[in-house]
């Protein structure tokens, strides 16, 4: 005991005898369900992959120390005998149908945020771990996805086919799984008594440690992760830093080692970049299509939809195009988004081809949705009719949003103030409609502007002379805006039998001479 | 012996699918009422026919051409029945010439909350507009005012007011009277200083006749 005080090594492994761990298991059922497991997803290749995917005669570059070398090739380069460390000329000279791409970061951070998002399907609990390293805590995950090996093929043929090259390891630890990607070590360890024995032989260069420490421990003949753990704790951390011992002891589940879920932006926002401009139509509706699906994806995993959609076109030369797209009601189904975008689409102008498409989702909403019928409900479907919100968007999509309307009356005395348009694609869209109990008798058609009647002796015409029916009604209010009317109303018909609503305005702005208007006509 | 073979011959050709004979079409029973005793009498199936095209031309606005439908269109309002997912009752205006009053519409027993205007900016989206909200299955009626209307265009608007089970009344001046048209009724309504005079131009399964002062 005192022994082991003095050198405390930090193999505190095997001394637990190798029967204790299921013994230990055994009286521990609790404890078991805390037990996580963490799943790591490594990207060696991240920095050429965000270029774009399936570019084979491609290289990217980076700046160190003011001089650029390669950074990562291509399979076509590689195979050419490109190499990292190279210098650009030297790489052209090898393979001259070598693209060279500086390399961005940000991208490449966009990209691993793009995988976290997808991996989000996976567990509930992902990770970014640094520059090219994705986690995820998957020992909930387990039952839903029919065992490790199966969730662990599943993960591995999405990344697959996302055209990402992957090394996965899983591990009790985050540090361990990391490292063991790392060191492309195929591992899945479950039990956290196996990590010691998995991490031993791994070469230290997995650690992202700084290179003057791995200098000085090389210079030591410490090369593994074993040799490291058999040397005094002590010494260790005086020499190089409490952080490498705290970092050991993380690994290895001394230590708790937290980390920080990513959450997914609320709102989606994708983009599609070409390689060249494109102005086929049919196309870049195609490429709008895939990105709706994407965004129902997004939508889907949250339960969510939303009422409104921002599509934008980018051009190389010209400014920007953008089409909002907005619904009546809350959605995310790809289809029902497509087929507005359709209508949109057709008239919209684009001024040059287009190079790249981003679509932003709108606030997400809560969405309710409802069950589908059993199909032995033998009513038929009536699927060519739909609601009147799917036909409101319709025509707002073809003709505008201004231009489709619901209406409202208002308590009013003014004729013009008595009405307003309703509409139907507010968030309320039962709004409260107004019972207004107004005159008894008021024209079918209001004139959106009272239109002024030539006179004769003061009599008003409209195709001849008019004959009052009923009136005067007087109009005098709205005296505390500067809209105040002084009226007097009066029903008439003219020669040719047309019922109409006009008035004569009292006030005194037409000097005495009173002005006749038409406002509403009996229809 | 020969006038036999003469009516076989006449009962033959009767027999015909080809020959269509306005008297023996099984007249829609369930017009829906206009509100006006004196029309619906007129009208084949006791008023205006449901899930057609129906025309009006008129000379002029102001003449009681809304007033004229304003009792079935509150009662289609008033019997709408609220079922999922579609809600049907609802009445569009299509390009109307003015703004319809609201106030006026509530003293008529129309249900403002079921009231859609379009205004398409262009005459061949007004005809889309129509032939949308007839199909959709949502709107009762559907009111238009195109700027033309050719044979062909009143045919598709008579095929989506039965698709969507909708009546539709298009509102077309008086010279259209000549033009061919696929409504199911046509009516023409003018006015002068003594009163209106509408007449009945064509209706399926009626006949034609002349109303006076009806609104």
């Amino acid at each position: 005991m005192a022994r082991a005080r003095r050198s405390p090594v930090i193999a505190r492994d095997s001394a637990p005898t190798p029967d204790a761990a299921p013994h230990h298991r055994q009286y521990a059922l609790p404890l078991a369900k805390t037990e996580r497991l963490w799943f790591c997803v490594y990207l060696p290749n991240l920095p050429l992959e965000a270029c774009g995917p399936g570019d084979c005669d491609l290289a990217v570059i980076e700046e160190r120390q003011g001089v650029h070398r390669v950074l990562l090739a291509g399979d076509r380069a590689r195979a050419a005998g490109v190499l990292p460390g190279q210098s650009p000329n030297a790489a052209l000279a090898l393979l001259p149908t070598l693209r060279l791409e500086e390399r961005n970061p940000i991208r490449e951070q966009q990209v691993l945020e793009l995988l976290a998002t997808w991996l989000e399907q996976f567990s509930s609990f992902v990770s970014i771990a640094g520059l090219d390293v994705l986690l995820l805590e998957i020992a909930g995950s387990l039952r839903l996805f029919g065992g490790l090996k199966s969730l662990r093929r599943r993960i591995a043929d999405g990344l697959e086919a996302q055209g990402f090259e992957a090394s996965l390891a899983i591990a009790p630890t985050p540090l361990a799984a990391t490292w063991l990607a790392r060191g492309r070590r195929r591992a899945c360890i479950r039990d956290s008594a196996n990590v010691m024995a998995a991490l031993r032989g791994l070469p230290l260069s997995c650690l992202e440690w700084p290179p003057t420490v791995l200098e000085s421990l090389a210079g030591m003949g410490i090369t593994d992760v074993g040799d490291c753990l058999r040397l005094p704790r002590e010494g260790f951390a005086r020499r190089f830093g409490v952080k490498r011992l705290l970092e050991l002891d993380r690994a290895l589940g001394h230590l708790p080692d937290p980390r920080n879920s990513w959450r997914a932006p609320e709102r989606f926002c994708a983009d599609f970049e070409m390689t060249e401009e494109q102005g086929d139509r049919d196309l870049l509706l195609a490429i709008c299509q895939q990105l709706l699906q994407s965004h129902e994806q997004f939508l889907l995993a949250r339960q969510l939809g939303t009422q409104r959609l921002l599509f934008t076109f980018f051009h190389l030369k010209a400014k920007a195009t953008s089409l909002p797209l907005g619904g009546a009601r809350t959605d995310r189904a790809a289809d029902h988004w497509y087929e507005l975008l359709r209508l949109r689409f057709e008239k919209l102008v684009l001024p040059e081809p287009v190079i790249a498409i981003r679509l932003r989702g709108g606030t997400p909403r809560a969405l309710h949705t409802t069950s589908g019928r059993l199909a032995f409900h033998d009513r038929p479907p009536r699927e060519h009719y739909y609601s009147m919100s799917q036909l409101a968007e319709r025509l707002a999509a073809r003709i505008g949003n201004e231009s489709v309307h619901g209406v409202n009356a208002v308590a009013d005395h003014r004729p013009q103030y008595a009405w307003r348009a309703r509409d139907l694609f507010a968030a309320r869209a039962a709004e409260v409609l107004t019972q207004v109990c107004q005159g008894t008798d008021r024209p079918l058609w209001l004139l959106p502007e009272p239109e002024l009647l030539s006179t004769d002796n003061g009599h008003p015409l409209h195709q001849g002379r008019l004959r009052f029916v009923s009136g005067p009604e007087r109009l005098e209010t709205g005296w505390w805006d500067e809209h105040g009317i002084v009226r007097d109303y009066y029903t008439a018909v003219s020669p040719r039998g047309a019922g109409l609503w006009v008035f004569r305005n009292r006030g005194r702005q037409h000097g005495g001479e009173a002005a006749w208007y038409l406002h509403g006509i009996f229809g | 012996m020969p006038r036999n073979s003469d009516t076989s011959s006449l009962e033959k050709l009767l027999e015909n699918p080809r020959v269509w004979r306005a008297r023996s079409q099984p007249g829609p029973a369930d017009g829906l009422s206009s509100g006006y005793a004196q029309l619906d009498r007129l009208l084949p199936g006791g008023g205006w026919p449901r899930q057609a095209l129906t025309e009006i031309l008129i000379e002029q606005y102001g003449i009681g051409e809304l007033q004229l439908l304003m009792p079935a269109l509150a009662s289609l309002c008033a019997e709408a029945p609220g079922t999922e997912p579609v809600e049907p009752g609802w009445i569009a205006w299509v390009a109307p010439p003015f703004q319809p009053y609201p106030p006026a519409l509530q003293n008529c027993g129309i249900d403002l909350a079921r009231m859609l205007i379009v205004r398409p900016k262009h005459d061949s989206e007004v005809l889309w507009s129509a032939e949308q909200a007839l199909s959709s299955g949502t709107c009762a009626a559907v009111l238009l005012w195109p700027q033309v209307l050719d044979d062909q265009a009143s045919r598709r608007l008579q095929l989506a007011a039965e698709k969507g089970a909708s009546w539709a009344i298009a509102f077309r001046p008086l010279s259209a009277r000549h033009e061919p048209s696929a409504a199911a009724l046509r009516l023409e309504l003018s006015a002068n200083h003594r009163g209106t005079r509408l007449a009945i131009l064509k209706s399926r399964g009626g006949s034609p006749a002349v109303l006076h002062d009806v609104v």
